[in-house]
């Protein structure tokens, strides 16, 4: 039960939504009704009904295109990280570029207990160092802040979801770097050969990265070592390793906790990951709040549409019930025209939603995390649940909008409604 | 229905024009349930449009302080996030032009309770700072305080109000950037500042708890006159050059807007969504009218048997149409004026919005977008009105 009283009332309104669409399959099978001439009737007036299933649509496509760019969002972090291994940043950072980790306490790590090796015996262990550099737009729009990340030698192997897609890997003790593909299109200079200056040297490109749909899409990287003296760092950010097993996990991580050299703490790298949505948060609240908006506004639309149509057919309705059918068959009737109305604008909005999401394929979006002030790229993500979501956004519509309408069909008075003109 | 008190009244139609508004504002209340349905979608629209046009301007166009004009912002040229030595200080105080310079340090710092940081705070040079704020009001006694204790902090109003906190109070953050909890004393409220939300404290107090690191976040400085502001920041820049702490200087304005630039994709995402809303409030307003008309065609073919010609008929539809979306829009801007001018928007938004200025031009396309709604509205049917031949249309049932 939701404690929250506005949850409740969400609740309440809910179940009678569900009453009553319950209430119209089973009048739909019970009683009988013109089906064939509610249908037909969409068709009669269709200058009013297109326009207010393209209404509809646009409502549809505004939240599924918002709830998609949330959605997205999330994924571009939530999607980040090899379940086999801990992250080490410093206890109280909440990102990685907030957090550091000393070289004194770094020597420590390797010998913790459970550490994976690599063929060669070495631990899989990273000590990586990021900083946020501000780099210029392609489109020449200005800066923004980009994420570089230095590694150490088993950082590649450490992050299995990146693979190199063009190029080489950076040489180490070189000033290279290797961009990702997505940023390659946001950035200028970000292709092969290409060559930028930060903190007053310059960096060559020498490598293009896919990192499968994760936060490293939004990286670009190098090596750690020389990264630590081109912006003159003593420290590390943070490191990563490969535990051998969950159990080896679990001792690592109340051995950091215990230690008291240690003032850090080991995470799974993926719920590090997964805890960096919040960009994510205003958006879906903005989605929600213009849905709901908007609908009221589609209401409005859609009752108008109905309740002409209603008086429009007055005889007709006098007709029907002449011959015999019953006030909720009427009713039922007419609920069942607005629903199919807006089931068509909310089919028409998904489509909308689909072709906008074909055409941003290849040009991911970006913008600033509210989490690490860098720069993350990334896609909408249209869901079958989302789909699914705005077509029940669109049947509220359709039969809010169309319920007093209804109801004043299924009430006109036999003798009169059969004399109108 | 009344239709022969149209009739009736033909004879002194022409001659006397209050009867003409007097047909159309009667037409156009007819359905008073249709007439308010289609105020009320067109006004929910507008109000929708005015939100979004005023969320769009805010996120790109910063709001602007008295003292903007004389501050420039001093950052690293890696980026912001990287830290400036604090030994550039003395460096920048002999640039001519230069009237006070104060450390300004990003502290990150949230309540133990709290998941995410809700207020900024920065570190900086306590006698310095109300020299280059100077549109932060601070009542004499209270900066004096803030001056006089290392550990004193100052809060801006909306956030002292949103935790209750009032001057003399003590509050405790962990800072997300800097490996320290700190515990600061509430020496006075400020208010009357652009952005009345920030917590600022001691440099000082900051270095000692982290050992001294001989770092500052950013340097703000106020110049003496809006002249020497290009050579100043000009100065700067060149001062650093090619040393291990290159440096970025511009004016408050330009530094705004390039946390701007770094919004990326929102502007068009919402701008997108802004062409929706009109789109979707055309079609459906369109269609409302048409409706109406339509309903009426036998009495326009009446009016047209009459001898009124096209044109007045136009006018007649086009009056209607023009009023009904002005209505709504009179509704739906004036809602979204009087709710944003009146209302408490930083209450409203829990904060992420401080200032949510409706202006003349934004009331001003939403008016215009509803002028023209009213006209496109009425093409439609005043077509197939003037098409009509009056046979066909004294024939029509509906």
């Amino acid at each position: 039960m939701p404690t929250n009283p506005f949850m409740f009332m969400v609740l309440l309104v809910k179940i009678a939504f569900g009453g009553l669409i319950g209430w119209l399959v089973y009048s739909a099978f019970t009683s009988p009704m013109p089906l064939p001439y509610y249908f037909k009737n969409i068709f009669v007036r269709w200058r009013a009904t297109l326009a207010t299933m393209l209404g509809v649509a646009l409502v549809v496509a505004v939240y599924v295109m918002l709830q998609a760019m949330a959605a997205g969002l999330e994924k571009a972090s939530a999607n980040t990280g090899d379940p086999r291994n801990l992250m080490i940043v410093r206890k109280g950072s909440t990102a990685e570029s907030s957090s550091q980790v000393t070289r004194e306490q770094f020597r420590l790590i390797p010998y913790l207990p459970g550490i994976a090796h690599d063929v060669k015996g070495r631990p899989l262990v990273s000590a990586d160092v990021v900083v946020l550099i501000s780099l210029p737009r392609k489109d020449g729009s200005g800066e923004a802040n980009v994420m570089l990340r230095g590694i150490s030698p088993s950082g590649m192997e450490l992050r299995p979801q990146v693979a190199l897609v063009e190029g080489r890997w950076f040489t180490p003790g070189k000033r290279e770097v290797v961009v990702s593909g997505r940023m390659a299109k946001r950035f200028a200079n970000f292709e092969i050969g290409g060559k930028f200056k930060t903190g007053g040297k310059e960096l060559t490109v020498v490598g293009v990265t896919d990192g499968g749909n994760s936060a490293f899409d939004s990286e670009i990287w190098m090596d750690g070592d020389e990264s630590r003296a081109l912006f003159d760092r003593e420290n590390y950010s943070s490191v990563l390793l490969r535990m051998e097993n969950a159990a080896a996990g679990r001792t690592i991580t109340e051995r950091v906790e215990a230690d008291k050299r240690l003032p850090l703490r080991a995470l799974p790298e993926m719920e590090y990951y997964s805890s960096q949505t919040m960009t994510a948060v205003p958006i879906r609240f903005l989605g929600n709040l213009l849905a709901t908006a908007m609908s009221i506004g589609a209401v409005f639309a859609a009752m108008n549409t109905m309740y002409a149509s209603v008086g429009a057919r007055t005889r007709e309705i006098g007709t029907l019930r002449a011959l015999g059918y019953r006030r909720r068959s009427i009713l039922a009737g007419f609920l069942l025209e607005g629903a199919f109305l807006s089931l068509a604008g909310g089919v028409l909005g998904c489509v909308i939603s689909l072709i906008l999401y074909a055409v941003f394929y290849h040009h991911p979006l970006g913008t600033m995390s509210f989490q690490t002030f860098s720069e993350i790229v990334f896609q909408f993500r249209i869901t079958p649940q989302l789909a699914l979501k705005g077509l029940g956004f669109s049947e509220v519509v359709g039969v809010v909008g169309s319920l007093f309408p209804a109801i004043r069909a299924s009430r006109l008075p036999v003798i009169a409604a059969l004399k109108s003109v | 229905m009344g239709r022969g008190r149209f009739t009736s009244k033909r004879a002194n139609f022409q001659t006397d024009l209050m009867s003409i508004g007097s047909f159309i504002v009667k037409n156009a209340l007819r359905n008073k349930r249709r007439a308010t349905l289609s105020i009320l979608s067109v006004a929910v629209s507008l109000f929708l449009l005015v939100t979004l046009l005023v969320a769009l301007r805010e996120l790109t166009v910063p709001p602007e302080g008295e003292g903007a004009a004389l501050r420039v912002v001093v950052r690293s040229r890696i980026s912001i996030a990287n830290a400036l030595p604090a030994r550039q200080r003395p460096i920048i105080e002999r640039i001519p032009g230069v009237e006070a310079i104060s450390p300004f340090t990003w502290f990150g710092g949230k309540f133990k309770s709290e998941e995410a940081m809700s207020f900024a705070q920065f570190a900086v040079d306590p006698v310095e700072f109300p020299r280059i704020f100077v549109e932060s009001k601070v009542p004499v006694e209270q900066i004096k305080a803030f001056q006089a204790d290392r550990q004193a902090c100052i809060i801006g109003k909306i956030t002292a109000d949103k935790y209750k906190i009032k001057a003399g109070d003590r509050i405790m953050l962990s800072s997300t950037i800097y490996p320290t909890d700190l515990e600061f004393k509430v020496a006075g409220i400020y208010s009357g500042s652009i952005d009345d939300r920030n917590m600022f404290f001691h440099q000082k107090y900051l270095d000692e708890s982290i050992g001294d690191p001989g770092e500052v976040g950013t340097w703000w400085i106020k110049v003496r006159s809006a002249e020497d502001m290009p050579r100043v920041v000009a100065a700067i820049n060149r001062a650093f050059e090619n040393t291990s702490a290159e440096v970025r200087a511009e004016s408050e304005r330009a530094f705004q807007l390039s946390f701007i630039s770094m919004m990326g994709s929102i502007k068009l995402v919402v701008g997108l969504i802004s062409t929706a809303v009109v789109f979707a409030l055309m079609l459906v307003s369109a269609s409302t009218m048409s409706m109406a008309i339509r309903e009426r065609f036998r009495e326009l073919a009446i009016l047209k048997a009459l001898g009124f010609r096209r044109r007045e008929l136009f006018a007649f539809i086009l009056a209607e149409s023009f009023g009904l979306a002005m209505l709504g829009a009179l509704a739906g801007v004036g809602g979204a004026y009087s709710l944003f001018t009146f209302g408490d928007i930083a209450k409203m938004t829990n904060g992420i919005f401080i200032t949510f200025e409706v202006t003349h031009k934004i009331v001003g396309i939403g008016l215009l977008v509803a002028a023209g709604l009213g006209i496109i509205a009425s093409i439609g049917p005043s077509i197939s009105v003037a098409r009509m031949s009056v046979v066909n249309g004294l024939k029509t049932l509906d």
